[in-house]
Formats: structure tokens, C-alpha cells, sequence
């Protein structure tokens, strides 16, 4: 298998109104699918906030970008707001010279990101894509 | 009187010179064997990751429009050094073609779906590189990546 393949797995927790879309692999025109697929699982349960775990995320190119400004923008559309986890150092820094981090919130980690928004102990029922 | 001041520059060194197959995702090879080779000027993480991801971009850049997805028409890359300067070529086949995307990309536009959500690439690169430059001949367009190696600590 090559461990580049983008995946992506959701996990509701309803109770926060908090989606989370955990990716793995490369974010790359590749990628566009199973990206566009895990949003549309992750609003079908109309999450106020959406957030996106980049922590096992190894690199993302221009194309990934646009997909992001695409998701991202779909996020707006449909009043949700956006978080983004996990990124490093270098991602981050790519998220501010795009102005990304602008329209989104950036955080260190997936807990902290949550439990931010509202605590919870409901389960999480992964979903993957 | 006239001054004028005589910079010597140091032969330049080759580090590494290959081709990659203009094939989606060849990017990613180009930017490794990029950075492999660089390994020994010591480069900070930061600027190490800023010339991978502008190498891949430059490298993508080559592959999908210059040598429109062919896999036949090679990308040639060739990295050297010379005192402080790191340069990066990155040669396609596409000979004399314009850069096509605008200077800075509109996000805000992009939000709103006034523009497309692509345009990224070109922008991704002047900003992790200190210098770009381009020049093409009939047959051949080269992107030029430059990282000004004696900048390493006004970067950090």
C-alpha cells in the first residue's frame, strides 16, 4: 500500500456540534474524492463547526490548497465554522502566506480543538471514507 | 574617478542533476532528491521546507504545463552551489510560455466563488525562495530557484 494515499476517516460528536475529518497521506489533486466525500458525510449531520485533523497529513501541494480553499468555502456557504489541527510548522506557515489562517481557526491539537468548542463525552462513531 | 568594485564568484558546484518522468506526483521525487542532496549545506528545517515545497511546486509547474502530463518529456533538475547562493533549475520542454497565474492569489474571491479555487503554485514558490527567475528558448523553459545561503539566520 502506499503510505502517500490519501484517506480520510470522520468522526461525529454530535453533543459538540463538532465534526472531525482525520486525513492521512498526501493532499493532492488525488485526494479531491475521498476530501469532498468526507465533508458531505461530516455536514450531513450539520456540525456548527467543522474540523479538519492534518496530523498525520505528510504534504500538501498547490492543488491541496485549492481543495482546501474549496471545502473551506463550502464551510462558509453553509454558516459552519472551520478548524484546523495538527499542522506543522512549515503547513502553518504555508496557511498564513495563503491567508488561510485568516478564515479559519488553527490549533495545536484535535482535543484541544473540541473541547475548545463545547465538552462532551458522547461516543465517536468513525466513519471511514 | 571612476570606482568599481570586482566580485569574484566562486565556480558553482553541481550537487545533483537527474530528469523526472512528467507524470502527476513526480513532484515528490524531485523535491527528495532535492533535499538529499542539500543535506550537507546544512540548511535550517524551516528553509529546508520552504525549498521542498517550492521545488515541488516548480517541478509540477514543469510537468503539467510545460510538458502538458507527457510522460515521454522528461523534467530536468539541477541543483548547485556557489559561495552563498543555492540555485534549483527546473527545465521543461514547453519552450517560451508566459506565467499565467496573477501575482497574488485572491482568497477572499476564491471564498466567494468569484475565482476558481486553483492558482496557487506560482505564489506558493516566490514566497519560500529568495529569488525566481525564468528564461526559455525555442524548446526549453527553466524555472530558477535561488536561496540566498548567508540569509540562513535573518530567515529564523
Amino acid at each position: 500500500m502506499n503510505d502517500s494515499q490519501f484517506s480520510a476517516q470522520v468522526l461525529d460528536q454530535p453533543q459538540s456540534q463538532v465534526a472531525v475529518i482525520e486525513m492521512h497521506g498526501d493532499i493532492n489533486i488525488l485526494a479531491e474524492a475521498k476530501l469532498n466525500a468526507a465533508y458531505t458525510q461530516a455536514a450531513a449531520s450539520d456540525p456548527a463547526r467543522i474540523l479538519l485533523n492534518f496530523s498525520n497529513v505528510e504534504y500538501i501541494n498547490s492543488t491541496g490548497i485549492a481543495l482546501i480553499v474549496a471545502l473551506l468555502a463550502r464551510a462558509r456557504k453553509e454558516h459552519r465554522a472551520v478548524t484546523a489541527s495538527g499542522l506543522s510548522d512549515h503547513y502553518r506557515e504555508v496557511f498564513e502566506i495563503t491567508r488561510l489562517a485568516d478564515f479559519m481557526t488553527i490549533t495545536t491539537d484535535e482535543t484541544s480543538a473540541v473541547t475548545g468548542a463545547m465538552p462532551t463525552n458522547a461516543p465517536q462513531e468513525p466513519r471511514g471514507v | 574617478m571612476t570606482l568599481m568594485t570586482l566580485k569574484r564568484e566562486s565556480a558553482p558546484s553541481l550537487l545533483v542533476e537527474f530528469d523526472v518522468a512528467s507524470e502527476p506526483g513526480n513532484e515528490r521525487e524531485a523535491m527528495q532528491r532535492v533535499a538529499k542532496a542539500v543535506g550537507p549545506l546544512g540548511l535550517s528545517g524551516a528553509r529546508l521546507e520552504r525549498l521542498k515545497t517550492a521545488v515541488a511546486e516548480a517541478t509540477m509547474n514543469a510537468i503539467e504545463h510545460g510538458n502538458q502530463n507527457r510522460p515521454e518529456l522528461p523534467v530536468q533538475i539541477r541543483v548547485t552551489a556557489a559561495g552563498h547562493e543555492l540555485r534549483v533549475s527546473i527545465t521543461d520542454q514547453g519552450g517560451s510560455r508566459p506565467m499565467t497565474e496573477p501575482e497574488t492569489p485572491d482568497l477572499e474571491a476564491k471564498l466567494q466563488g468569484l475565482q476558481q479555487p486553483r492558482g496557487w503554485g506560482l505564489f506558493l514558490i516566490r514566497n519560500m525562495v529568495d529569488e525566481l527567475d525564468t528564461s526559455s528558448d525555442a524548446q526549453h523553459h527553466t524555472i530558477t530557484l535561488t536561496l540566498h545561503l548567508d540569509e540562513e539566520a535573518a530567515h529564523e
